[in-house]
């Protein structure tokens, strides 16, 4: 019971911790901007902090309801996500941001389903794959097929958007639940073959993906242009050295980082905390990973196991994504640092997402080892 | 069984997944340490490049008094016009708006407004009603910076002395380019912080810990006499077709310039409009072949060797003699005449004479003594040498011509600075434009005490060639005309044909006429040098040259209230019959 305990009290304080941790980097890397913007400094901090209690509530929510109730929910839930993206697409309901329509906007919040189809895919996966405990996974018709059907409608809705990363993100979910579940290597191949075949035409048939890809292989040539968003979050780190400038005290985000308190605030980080704060990060997020792996691992049922699975992978993946991006080991992508960065809809999911954690958690026997 | 084998794979597979994440944090650990603290110095570096920027503080430029402290090159806060296009709008409607009050094609202004830069000018140093209309528009993106504009107020007034400072404030020729450094002052150098938008956040303070702002400089010149010396050396030229002229008024015991005119005029306001040549400064960076003023010199130094006595006479040839293959001559022919009226009829064949008695070795030292061909020395860019050819060099055509003057070539203002020598005894001075230099409180900086650079000759010696000076200008000298009502002049006039390229000899059309010396004769104030360049009427010194200087000198002592030395039934004679009329509606303008 002890070691259960500290998993469960570490997954609650950590999302906390980094919330926290949000709340002071957004109101350093937004004041000036919201300043300037929207004429009070504590524009973002506010709103913020508004998203961080609610999504306290849902996770202590979540944390409440037996997972195994998701069960029930899986289809429906998945169905009104097919639903929410397509109508997101209709001219006139979804709101247009820089090219992309992603968001519906009601009043002064914002929603972005394609985060609530995350989840809806992780559950519904989850519950199928549960089902086939007995070799059915070694079948096309039962262990891949299904699967293919849940996931690639949302893809495809998603790529509309368009959104690529996201896309790209729920078929490496699929891909790496299936592995998980023991599908046959072939089947795996192929699908990682399709993946990337599929991913390299998206690329090609979009200018600015390739320019974007170009400025991530040689960001200092062009550090004046297409480059100039990587090079920026490297003279952040950069400027932070090992203990950093001192909170408030950095300059990058004074228009320099392109938004420095959503995608970027880890630069921000790395220039006022140095490394040892981006390390501390890092760290507190591998310690998440670990911890949510092992409620996978010891999870009281399968259902459990791949639930918990698709939600830390989900989130370790966007992590790592995100970190990647700013520190230039990936090309420029629209990726949040979750618990955060600046934003709602993200923030929301991701706290339900370790309510549910914390939920499996909560039912799991840590005491039977292998 | 296959349950448990499964659920052992199961977990298996999930701990690959662990795993995997493990490496991909650490990758991004390593990564950060590399950014972060491996590259630190040189990322650091480049950050601080990118925030900081240097903001020039140009001081107001000095301003240049005359002697008097009248004002006669200053400096006035004038607005300039900036775009910064990324800021703006509507560029087409800004262009049009912006062409309409500068009177400038549309599409001249648009090509500026659609470039890349996030700053272009679009028009410096505008009139301040333009700027006013302007800003009325209030369009985004524009702004005025307060420059400083040289200005003049006097329009040509000592046009090239002073020169002119371009659009940037720096001194392009004449004394602004001479003591650009002083009237400039140090420029300094903000260092302040930007945003990515290019505002500046807040200073450092500034680099510079002596800053200074531009000095004052008060020249020898004085406004009005050098007004007088270039309106009545303007209608000189006017009235006898004359290509130019130059005048230098200088006080012979300080060697100060107190005018210096050259004709044509210039405007330095304007000084695109005029051409290069009227530019410059052509009594300190012209040379020219002085005549028969040189025989002054020669006398001086003839008489310092004791090789001749005053009252020698010398046989003159009735007024054609050969030297070498070349025949001499003399305007009037004259028999024997004293070495006085060698000087007061101009004789050139008297004065090749002379010079064959004292040597081209010895004349050598003295002319060069007299300061001719070496620079004098006066802060003032490119001098000229002059040119004195060596003793050796010299055939014996050309010894005898340099006798008159001819053959050998100086600046106005080194044969200037030689009569002031005569005026004062024998000192050479150190000619000087600038009196003083203050800083912007009005604490004298610097100050050009009076100095003589050497003693050419003795007092005695210069006492017997002013004595031959002054019956030049008497009744029946050549230089009658310079004389002025009430006092007594020395000087001596010079006719000199000019050199000409395409003949490759000396022209008998293009002469120089000119008149050098000073006032009163006894106890000189002024030494006045008038050079009227290529005349085409009344092509002697005597005629043409003369009046100007009496005309000068008149003007000169009235206004230092120097009182007259002449007994005053002179007075009347010597003015009547200097008298020309002037047209009064002078050319200037």
């Amino acid at each position: 019971m002890h070691s259960k305990s500290i998993i469960h009290n570490t997954l609650i304080f950590i999302p906390i911790f980094l919330i926290g941790l949000g709340l002071i980097m957004i109101y350093s890397s937004s004041s000036i901007f919201a300043a300037q913007k929207f004429h009070d400094s504590a524009y973002f901090l506010k709103k913020q902090l508004l998203f961080g209690v609610c999504g306290i509530i849902c996770m202590f929510l979540m944390m409440r309801i037996p997972y195994p109730f998701l069960k029930k929910l899986a289809y429906p839930f998945w169905l009104l996500n097919i639903g929410l993206l397509t109508v997101v697409l209709i001219p006139g309901i979804g709101t247009k941001v820089g090219g992309a329509v992603r968001w519906f906007r009601l009043g002064p919040l914002s929603f972005q389903p394609a985060e609530l189809a995350k989840l809806a895919v992780i559950v519904v996966l989850s519950y199928s794959l549960s089902k086939k405990e007995h070799g059915g996974i070694k079948h096309f018709s039962i262990g891949i097929l299904p699967h293919l059907i849940f996931v690639v409608p949302v893809f495809l809705l998603i790529v509309a958007q368009p959104d690529f990363g996201t896309a790209m993100m729920l078929i490496t979910l699929l891909f790496i639940m299936l592995f998980v579940a023991g599908t046959p290597k072939k089947f795996l191949s192929a699908l990682a073959g399709i993946a990337s075949a599929s991913a390299a035409l998206l690329i090609l048939c979009r200018g600015y993906r390739v320019e974007r890809l170009s400025s991530f292989l040689n960001p200092w040539e062009n550090a004046t242009g297409t480059g100039f968003q990587i090079v920026q979050s490297f003279l952040a780190f950069g400027a932070g050295g090992f203990f950093g400038t001192g909170l408030g005290k950095g300059t990058q985000k004074l228009f320099y980082l392109p938004e420095p308190h959503t995608d970027f605030i880890l630069s921000v980080i790395g220039e006022e905390l140095g490394f040892l704060g981006v390390l501390l990060v890092i760290a507190i997020f591998l310690i998440f990973v670990i911890c949510g792996i092992k409620i996978s691992i010891h999870a009281h049922d399968l259902f459990g196991t791949y639930l918990a699975l698709g939600i830390v992978f989900l989130t370790g993946l966007q992590t790592v994504m995100n970190m990647a991006v700013v520190m230039g080991l990936l090309p420029t992508k629209g990726t949040p640092l979750p618990f955060v960065s600046y934003g709602g809809t993200s923030l929301l999911i991701n706290m339900m997402g370790v309510g549910i954690l914390l939920s499996i958690s909560s039912q799991c026997d840590y005491k039977t080892r292998r | 069984m296959v349950k448990l084998r499964s659920r052992t794979e199961l977990k298996k597979n999930i701990r690959l997944i662990c795993f995997s994440f493990i490496v991909l944090f650490s990758i991004i650990a390593v990564r950060a340490y590399f950014l972060g603290v491996l590259r630190y110095g040189e990322l650091s570096k480049r950050i601080q490049n990118q925030h900081k920027c240097k903001i020039a503080l140009t001081p107001n430029r000095g301003t240049i008094y005359d002697r008097n402290h009248m004002e006669l090159a200053v400096s006035i806060e004038v607005e300039s016009l900036f775009a910064r296009p990324h800021l703006m709008k509507d560029i087409n409607d800004a262009a049009k708006k912006i062409s309409s009050v500068l009177e400038t094609p549309r599409s001249q202004i648009l090509k500026k407004l659609n470039c890349k830069k996030k700053f272009v000018w679009i028009e410096r140093k505008l009139n301040p009603s333009r700027a006013e209309k302007i800003k009325s528009f209030n369009i985004a993106g524009l702004g005025f910076v307060q420059e400083s504009q040289r200005f003049y107020p006097n329009k040509e007034l000592a046009g090239q002395v002073l020169g002119f400072a371009g659009m940037d404030s720096h001194g392009l020729e004449g004394l602004e380019l001479e003591y650009d450094s002083v009237l400039k002052g140090r420029t300094r150098v903000m260092v302040v912080e930007r945003d990515a938008l290019g505002r500046h956040l807040f200073t450092e303070g500034l680099k510079t810990e002596d800053h200074s702002e531009g000095h004052d400089i008060i020249l020898t010149i004085d406004k009005n006499i050098q007004y007088l010396a270039e309106k009545e050396l303007q209608a000189a030229v006017s009235i006898s077709r004359a290509k130019g002229g130059t005048a230098v008024v200088m006080d012979p015991w300080t060697g100060e310039i107190l005018a210096m005119a050259i004709v044509p005029l210039f405007n330095p306001n304007q000084f695109l409009k005029s051409k290069p040549e009227i530019w410059r400064n052509r009594a300190v960076t012209d040379l020219f072949e002085p005549g028969s003023t040189f025989k002054s010199f020669l006398i001086a130094s003839a008489l310092e060797e004791k090789l001749i006595k005053s009252k020698d006479i010398f046989f003159c040839e009735n007024g054609s003699y050969r030297v070498a293959n070349r025949i001499i001559h003399d305007v009037h022919p004259f028999g024997w005449l004293s070495v006085k009226k060698i000087l007061m009829h101009s004789s050139n064949i008297g004065a090749s004479k002379i010079s064959r008695q004292l040597g081209m070795e010895l004349f050598y030292k003295y002319i060069r003594k007299f300061g001719f061909g070496s620079e004098t020395q006066i802060q003032f860019p490119s001098e000229a040498t002059g040119f004195v050819p060596l003793p050796y060099h010299c055939s014996e055509h050309t010894k005898s011509a340099i006798a008159f003057g001819q053959g050998i070539s100086v600046t106005a203002l080194q044969l200037a600075t030689a009569y002031s020598a005569i005026a004062n005894g024998g000192l050479l001075m150190q000619p000087s434009f600038v009196k003083k230099v203050l800083d912007s409180s009005g604490m004298v900086v610097q100050e050009n005490a009076s100095s003589f650079r050497s003693r050419v000759v003795s007092e005695k010696t210069m006492r017997a060639v002013k004595d031959m000076l002054k019956s030049v200008v008497r009744e029946d000298g050549t230089g009658e005309k310079a004389s002025v009502a009430g006092f007594t002049v020395a000087g001596k006039t010079g006719t000199s044909q000019k050199t000409e390229k395409r003949i490759s000899g000396y022209s008998r059309k293009k002469i120089i006429a000119s008149f050098a010396g000073f006032v009163p004769a006894d106890r000189p104030r002024l030494t006045i040098l008038v050079i009227i360049d290529e005349p085409e009427k009344m092509a002697f010194g005597g005629e043409i040259a003369a009046p100007v200087f009496s005309r000068i000198a008149q003007f000169a002592l009235n206004y230092l209230h120097v009182p007259p030395d002449a007994p005053p039934e002179k007075l009347h004679s010597g003015w009547k019959e200097t008298k020309i009329i002037f047209p009064e509606n002078g050319q200037r303008g």
